[in-house]
């Protein structure tokens, strides 16, 4: 609906860059930033023929919010709420690359009791997370009713969150040495409740809409991304394990307690739209499996390590720390001079590597099949501009 | 003689303001139907607080909507063809309340009972096509284009397998009257044209579906691909226009299927509008059911239903009616 | 979320629109309150408010119950902009450009602290976003939070209903006691 939309225009730098073709029978048409499917204000150009995409260009920026830039002006604490806000929907794990990367500079050893609360509430975001896709997918796919069964049951664990996070959406909850408060027996209570719910509810996902005739015709086969394509654009998360490969960084370099449960890494080798989207359905049942454990296993004792530094100094050095995201992995460089603020902090986004392959996937399908690939990838745009 | 003339002027003139009348209240009542079973379907309660206490559950919705709508400013884009651009949301409304002409609402309730009604309403239900074109052309839109470009090539392919299926209700009855058509079939569910043909049933309901442009079929304004496709352009009364046409095809499709094999206004006890409001209203609540179910489907696959699917079957129930006959 | 905004009762006389065709006090009365009872809001998601924006139209706060259910993704059809998230310098254009596409009567929401004052991501001699989006539009209802409840936003939505008609319609929530909060 913007800018070079009318014909007579001459459109803006980038679809003037864009605009040199060497057919004459194709139109260039400007998805976004405002457009219901592209999940905020990511803008792609496409050149069509008909229906059919013959290049696709993703354009960013639209929301970049200098995150990189504000850690090196802000000091730890005062950065604290701000991975939260890169990806929203899966806030927590953004906040626990964060904190562990200082506490992996600084050598803090993180009581074990902390570590099982950052295990389930993690995992419950992650699951509020693919909820959403899941819901938003099927919006862009023409389905309204699956949106609102997916919030109903993401309001749920919202509900539960709020309890010790504070907060609904951008969870700031983790803190240098544990987390800031502890979980009580309501919240074990309620997430225990909230598990078995979500395991009943799976059935109905499934025979609603994972059956789904049309769902199925409108998935499978769409949008190949061979294994190949993966390794070369750097995508990971479910995009990867959907095209078959089983790499997953809560396995592959575990870190906090990851390595005590007892989870699958589910793996589609479809390579398409359908394995991502079975990949994803999977997970929140792994998920649920993770947290179920975590609750038996809960130790007692401090949920935030008594002698944590409030204002953290860590040593001159750099370190890097790689959490799973929803999306993929999340990746933190830091490299400190010793001062109260980093000197430099690199944001590994999933969702930027994801996007890249985009303009070659998307070449050559159909302009409805684009937007199932794109809400297939689970875009959260102000993670790609940061 | 002179006198006869004005009497049948007088009448289409009192039946097409009561035809307007029943056009608006219907749309008024879909909408909040339509809303309704949504929020029922979504497990929540839909339109609710909006009217005075003695209006509850958000009955004055529906006319809040709509004079907003009329207040709205409505204007030209910049490039638009405004005689096309103005003249589309009229062409596509205006045929939708001629086809109410013809169909007998009850036994002794129709405007005018004609030998071509069938044919009459074919017709004039093709016109959507090019308003609906025309609207995406003129609104220099390149989203209006495709959701034209769409528009087309489905509204062409589909009015084929319907009046396939038409036909062998035609050949069963031999007249193309709407009247007769209802008239001929008997009181009870067994007597009606559905158990005959079940199978054109089925396929005059998912033409009709794509005839109209609902969900999944609703490809032309797909909300999610085309932004509203070839509406995106329009504000105010004259996307409201697109909206009350839209209703009043679903509402035209509906009293086809009731009339072709459902037996019209007949039923069990009195024949009367009643059996026939009914009739069209339980169609046009699976149709609503259906639209908050489905995903969309592509665009090539709406066409491969049509000509690979709809279009084989459609002769092959041609082809048994017209052996059936034979015999 | 319960305090009345002051400034809002002295605000609501400047609603300007074009010169309207019927400039009759009671049709005008009527239908304000048609546009205060229908507003529908564009798609228009930002950033992490968007979400918000999208629980403020699912079944549990059901926006749909105050009329304002029918999101539209074309600007020609919506009568509110709920600007949900931070506005960059490169947004910016956009932002005008998608308000001036909407056509009058239009009412615009600042929806989070982003869109009223740029929020956290305002530091010195930062380079990237607006400060307040009320910098490039008018705007009439701000709902503070970071991001806001879903339930702010529905009080936004009647500080909006409120503007147009000059009266409040729904009854002001109460707050709840120590013992009922957690």
């Amino acid at each position: 609906m913007n800018l070079d939309l009318r014909l007579d225009t001459q459109g803006d730098f980038y679809s003037q860059r864009f605009q040199p073709t060497e057919r004459e029978d194709t139109l260039v048409l400007n998805m976004g930033p405002q457009h219901p499917s592209t999940h905020g204000v990511l803008r792609i150009l496409l050149e069509i023929d008909g229906e059919y995409i013959i290049r696709a260009e993703p354009v960013l920026g639209y929301i970049h919010r200098m995150h990189e830039k504000m850690a090196e002006v802000m000091s730890y604490p005062q950065y604290l709420p701000n991975p939260g806000r890169t990806d929203y929907l899966h806030a927590l794990a953004w906040n626990w690359a964060h904190v562990a990367a200082v506490e992996r500079l600084m050598g803090i050893e993180v009581p074990e009791r902390a570590e099982y609360i950052r295990v389930i509430t993690c995992e419950l975001n992650r699951i509020s997370s693919h909820l959403l896709w899941w819901g938003a997918i099927l919006l862009d796919l023409g389905a309204f009713t699956p949106i609102m069964y997916a919030f109903d049951d993401r309001e749920r664990i919202q509900d539960i969150m709020q309890r010790n996070t504070g907060s609904r959406l951008t969870y700031c909850y983790y803190r240098f040495g544990g987390v800031s408060a502890d979980i009580d027996d309501k919240f074990i209570e309620d997430t225990r409740a909230e598990c078995a719910r979500l395991k009943d509810r799976a059935k109905m996902f499934k025979d609603l809409v994972t059956d789904n005739f049309i769902l199925r015709k409108r998935l499978e086969e769409i949008g190949e991304i061979p294994v190949d394509t993966c390794r070369k654009y750097g995508a990971t998360g479910p995009v990867l394990r959907g095209s078959g490969q089983a790499y997953d960084v809560r396995r592959a370099e575990p870190y906090s307690i990851y390595d005590r449960f007892d989870f699958n890494i589910p793996v589609y080798d479809s390579c398409d739209s359908m394995g991502r989207y079975l990949v994803r359905m999977d997970e929140i049942q792994e998920s649920i499996k993770i947290i179920e454990q975590a609750l038996d296993t809960l130790p007692e004792g401090d949920y935030i390590l008594p002698k944590a530094p409030k204002r953290p100094k860590p040593p001159a050095g750099d370190v890097y720390f790689a959490v799973e995201g929803a999306r993929g992995k999340i990746g933190m460089h830091l490299v400190s001079d010793g001062g109260k603020s980093p000197y430099r902090l690199k944001l590994r986004a999933p969702g930027f590597s994801n996007l890249s392959l985009f303009s070659e996937v998307a070449q050559g399908t159909l302009i409805s099949d684009a937007i199932a690939i794109l809400a297939s990838l689970d875009l959260v745009i102000p993670e790609i501009d940061r | 003689m002179i006198e006869a003339i004005p009497t049948q002027f007088i009448i289409i003139f009192v039946g097409l303001l009561a035809i307007m009348a029943f056009v608006g209240l219907n749309a008024v009542v879909l909408v909040y139907l339509e809303r309704k079973v949504a929020g029922f379907i979504h497990r929540r309660p839909g339109p609710y607080e909006v009217g005075p206490p003695c209006f509850p559950h958000g009955i004055l919705q529906p006319i809040a909507d709509g004079l907003k709508l009329v207040g709205k400013q409505i204007f030209t884009p910049k490039g638009a063809d405004s005689f096309l651009f103005w003249l589309a949301p009229m062409i596509s409304i205006a045929p939708a309340i001629v086809c109410f002409i013809v169909i007998p609402f009850g036994p002794k309730l129709q405007i005018i009972n004609t030998n071509v009604g069938l044919i009459l309403i074919l017709a004039f239900t093709g016109i959507n096509v090019l308003a609906l074109c025309l609207a995406g052309w003129a609104s220099q839109n390149k989203y209006g284009l495709i959701g034209a470009a769409r528009d087309i090539s489905q509204g062409v392919a589909y009015e084929i397998p319907l009046l396939l299926v038409v036909l062998s209700v035609v050949f069963m009855t031999g007249t193309f009257n709407l009247f007769d058509i209802a008239d001929g079939q008997g009181a009870w569910p067994w007597q009606w044209y559905i158990v005959y043909q079940p199978l054109a049933f089925v396929l005059f309901f998912i033409c009709a579906l794509a005839e109209t442009n609902r969900n999944p079929f609703d490809l032309p304004e797909a909300e999610s691909e085309l932004t509203a496709g070839f509406h995106t352009e329009y504000s105010g009364m004259a996307f409201a226009c697109f909206f009350l046409a839209e209703y009043a095809y679903m509402v035209v499709a509906a009293c086809i299927m009731a009339i072709l094999f459902l037996g019209g206004f007949q039923g069990p006890g009195a024949p009367g509008i009643w059996w026939f409001l009914a009739k069209v209203y339980v169609l046009l609540l699976i149709m609503i059911w259906i639209r908050w179910t489905f995903p969309r489907v592509r665009f090539d696959q709406l066409l491969n239903i049509c000509w690979k699917w709809l279009i084989p079957l459609a002769v092959l129930n041609l082809l048994i009616t017209l052996a059936v006959i034979a015999l | 979320m319960a305090q009345e905004n002051q400034t809002l009762t002295h605000a609501y006389a400047d609603i300007s629109y074009d010169e309207p065709i019927i400039d009759h006090a009671p049709v005008q009365k009527i239908l304000n309150i048609c546009r205060a009872m229908s507003l529908w809001p564009m798609t228009f998601g930002l950033a992490c408010c968007a979400i918000e924006m999208m629980g403020f139209g699912m079944a549990r706060f059901d926006s749909a119950r105050f009329g304002a259910e029918v999101f539209r993704p074309s600007p020609r059809q919506s009568d509110l902009m709920i600007v949900a998230g931070t506005v960059n310098k490169k947004l910016s254009p956009l932002v005008t450009m998608l308000y001036e596409q909407m056509p009058s009567p239009k009412w615009v929401i600042a929806m989070g602290n982003c869109a009223i004052s740029g929020g956290p991501f305002v530091y010195k001699n930062q380079y990237g976003i607006v400060e307040g989006v009320d910098r490039i539009i008018p705007v009439d209802v701000y709902v503070p939070g970071c991001p806001p409840r879903p339930e702010g936003l529905l009080e936004g939505l009647f500080q909006v209903q409120k503007k147009i008609t000059g009266r409040r319609w729904w009854p002001v929530p109460e707050t709840a006691t120590k013992s009922e909060q957690w």
